[in-house]
């Protein structure tokens, strides 16, 4: 799966979760100061991404991802396993 | 601590406004809480809510950033998550904010990665020169109409009042608000430092001797980082401004004394260390926190006792008795009353009343025996201060005796009035009454007493003269470090070393040499005089009696080789890797009395002198003082004279009195040598032999542990 790809519908789960705009959404964007995800959120966030790749993801390693360019970079790595 | 530094500690309890970063709208949360508990206590400033996730957080516009908010921000409180919280002070930083409460948890108290994280946030706090609360802290308060800010957590705000309480542990917070609040005990600062990363306790006790607000600094520790320097803090701001520090330091542990290899190490738990040093720089401790608010309301609510002299008034023989007990416990005395003051008491109390101290105003007593007994009491010059019992009999009219003690308390300025309302019940509404009115109650007159007694040492703490000791100028500094620099490496410095660092101090030894043959021994002893002391000398043998290593008494030159030969073999058979150096021969002292003069390095005070009773009884009887280097004058004489057995040096039962000032001066040369030679970790002189007075001292035996 292509990086691009990844990146658009990891957005679109992080939108949805969150409440925020897709387009304010940037890979810079940290989960909790940019973006305002609480712990109840980001167990949320972990959970859909989890559903939208059909991936399992390591639930330490998930939450101690702080932004959304290392999202898409742990999925790819995953998804690419 | 700079102007900047200091108007950034002011900031935090007086901003003109303040943004929560991190708020959020979740009910029952930190980051909620903190907020609504702004809004909710009046705050006289302007608060903002910054939450990257809201529009507005209990109907306030929030911004997603600190640095979105169109005016100046003052102070911010921030409750983010630990691992973002360099964010938001960096964004702090860029915004021109002063001061930062970061109540966040999750950094150095949680290991590792937190430890880099609480690193982090002090560089970014340099770099803007902002100061921090925190981080991992309950938050802080201020009462004063003028701000009325409550940037924490707690249930509530707390009343308006003249005591400050610093606290180290969050969580205590709570519970001492709540237990401030049942007893109407009002607060002016309140705050928790947590993890204290920037700003310390140090810090704030110096910034509140300035605060108007506060007459009683209130202190709960667990550890102290800087104990030179609270010590320091506490001796100028009690002398300077009158303001008592009164502490609780938790966590009061033996354990590491054991294993330390001198006397002095051994001797010198940090809790004693810590005790002694809070008592030299003039801070009450206290070892519970309802014994800390005992004493705190004597000394916000009431003028302190002149003098030790108590009138007690009762309505109960019984609890008289125990009042008057526990006044002597705690070395205060009943006041004889004047024949004016008798008269009064002749004419305004019953036939069967007890007129002398304690004054019993017999069990069916209404308000206007109390008020009698009370204002004459007050009003005789011998009286410094009464303490008032009140049991609750069927005919006590407990409100009505309050309200009378509350008056005439008022009415005598002067001199201060406690209470003690026996019981739980019947007493509450009376207890009360005294309770808003600021005359200090107390359940048991134990606690009283107390209370009445801190008051007064507190008063004399303030009279008492302390001059600065200036330093020797004839010690050989030079030397000393010679021999230290020539032992670089090794762990323990013999007496034969040991000896040459405190001759160049100015510390009184023996004549002595080193042999090296039977033979030399004898020659050695011819020389500095019979009797001599024979020792092995060796840096692998710590202790020389245990191994045989000590001939005391040698009377002659065959003496001397048989004792060399004794030692040396005694020593070899015992330690068989130790490398001998040789026997040490030396003058015997004289006879005297022998003390022991010890240093250690605390780990939190630094250079900590210990004084006992000397030789082989010091550790059987414990019976020493500390002190924190540098010494004044006070803390010099008191520290001789304050062990239990100061008498046997003071000339007791028949024995001639010790020469106190030698003694005084060995301490001062070990003070200095404490300062001058980091180097030395522990150092004991035992014994050290004291002669009658003006006959001196000598140092018969001395270690050094490097």
């Amino acid at each position: 799966m292509e990086k691009s790809e990844i990146e658009t519908r990891v957005k679109k789960v992080i939108s949805g979760v969150l409440k925020v705009k897709a387009g304010e959404i940037k890979p810079s964007s940290n989960f909790v100061f940019d973006l305002g995800a609480d712990s109840k959120q980001s167990v949320e966030l972990v959970a859909a991404l989890e559903e939208e790749f059909e991936i399992e993801m390591d639930q330490d390693e998930a939450l101690a991802i702080q932004n959304v360019g290392d999202a898409v970079e742990y999925i790819a790595k995953v998804v690419g396993k | 601590m700079d102007e900047a530094g200091k108007q950034g500690i002011h900031t935090v309890f007086h901003p003109r406004s303040v943004a929560v970063v991190g708020a959020t709208r979740t009910q029952g949360t930190v980051p909620y809480d903190i907020f609504q508990n702004i809004l909710a206590s009046g705050y006289q400033g302007v608060v903002y809510p910054v939450s990257p996730g809201a529009v507005s957080i209990c109907g306030v516009r929030a911004y997603k950033y600190v640095l979105d908010i169109p005016d100046p921000v003052d102070l911010a409180v921030l409750v983010f998550p630990s691992t973002v919280c360099q964010l938001a002070l960096e964004q702090c930083g860029q915004k021109g904010v002063k001061a930062c409460i970061v109540i966040s948890a999750g950094f150095r108290e949680v290991g590792a990665a937190g430890i880099e994280r609480e690193k982090v946030l002090k560089g970014i706090a340099a770099k803007y020169g902002i100061r921090i609360i925190g981080p991992n802290c309950l938050g802080a308060i201020n009462t004063d109409p003028r701000v009325r800010l409550n940037a924490s957590f707690a249930r509530k705000m707390p009343d308006e009042g003249s005591i400050a309480f610093l606290s180290q542990s969050g969580a205590l917070c709570t519970a001492v608000l709540d237990y401030a609040r049942g007893k109407h005990i009002g607060f002016s600062k309140f705050v928790s430092f947590g993890n204290k990363a920037d700003i310390s306790e140090v810090d704030l006790v110096h910034y509140l001797a300035q605060d108007e607000a506060t007459k009683v600094i209130l202190l709960y520790l667990e550890e102290i980082t800087d104990g030179p320097g609270l010590l320091r803090a506490a001796q100028t701001v009690t002398r300077e401004t009158g303001k008592p520090i009164l502490a609780v330091k938790s966590g009061r542990t033996r354990a590491g004394a054991a294993a330390a290899a001198s006397h002095t190490g051994s001797l010198a738990g940090a809790d004693e260390v810590c005790d002694a040093i809070f008592r030299q720089a003039g801070i009450e401790r206290c070892l519970t926190i309802e014994e800390l608010f005992n004493k705190a309301i004597a000394l916000a609510y009431q003028p302190r006792p002149t003098r030790p002299k108590v009138a007690i008034i009762t309505n109960a023989g019984g609890p008289g008795v125990m009042t008057a007990d526990a006044c002597g416990d705690h070395r205060l005395e009943l006041a004889s009353f004047t024949e004016e003051t008798t008269k009064v008491f002749k004419r305004s109390l019953p036939n069967t009343a007890n007129i002398k101290n304690p004054v019993d105003v017999i069990g069916d007593a209404r308000s206007d025996r109390y008020q009698a007994a009370l204002a004459a009491s007050l009003a005789d010059p011998g009286v410094a201060g009464a303490m008032v019992i009140l049991t609750p009999q069927s005919m006590t009219d407990i409100d009505g005796i309050a309200q009378t003690i509350v008056k005439t308390a008022a009415a005598s300025p002067g001199k201060p009035v406690y209470a003690s309302f026996m019981g739980e019940t019947d007493v509450a509404s009376g207890i009360d009454i005294l309770q808003r009115a600021h005359v200090p109650h107390y359940i048991l007159p134990e606690n009283m007493a107390a209370a009445f007694a801190a008051s007064y040492r507190f008063e004399q703490l303030l009279k008492t003269a302390r001059a600065p000791l200036p330093p020797y100028a004839d010690v050989n500094t030079a030397a000393a470090r010679k021999v230290l620099d020539a032992a670089a490496g090794r762990k323990h410095l013999p007496d034969v070393e040991a000896l040459q660092i405190l001759a160049a101090y100015g510390l009184p030894v023996l004549p002595s040499g080193v042999a090296q043959s039977a033979e030399e021994a004898a020659r050695v002893a011819g020389r500095v005089g019979y009797p001599v002391a024979l020792k092995v000398y060796s840096s692998d043998i710590v202790h020389k009696f245990d191994v045989g290593g000590v001939i005391l008494n040698v009377g002659d030159a065959a003496g001397a080789r048989a004792g060399f030969e004794k030692i040396t073999a005694a020593a070899r058979k015992a330690v068989p890797e130790a490398q001998l150096r040789g026997v040490h021969v030396q003058k015997m002292a004289p006879a005297g009395q022998e003390v022991i003069l010890g240093l250690k390095r605390d780990p939190a005070f630094g250079p900590v002198l210990m004084f006992g009773l000397g030789g082989t009884f010091v550790e059987i009887f414990h019976d020493v003082s500390f002190r924190a280097v540098p010494l004044d004058s006070h803390a010099l004489s008191t520290m001789i004279r304050e062990i239990r057995c100061f008498s046997l040096l003071d000339g007791a039962r028949g024995h001639p009195a010790c020469d106190l000032a030698k003694l005084e001066e060995c301490l001062r040369r070990l003070a200095q040598l404490a300062l001058d030679c980091p180097q030395i970790a522990e150092l004991d002189m035992n014994p050290v032999i004291v002669g009658r007075e003006g006959a001196g001292a000598v140092v018969a035996d001395a270690r050094i542990l490097l």
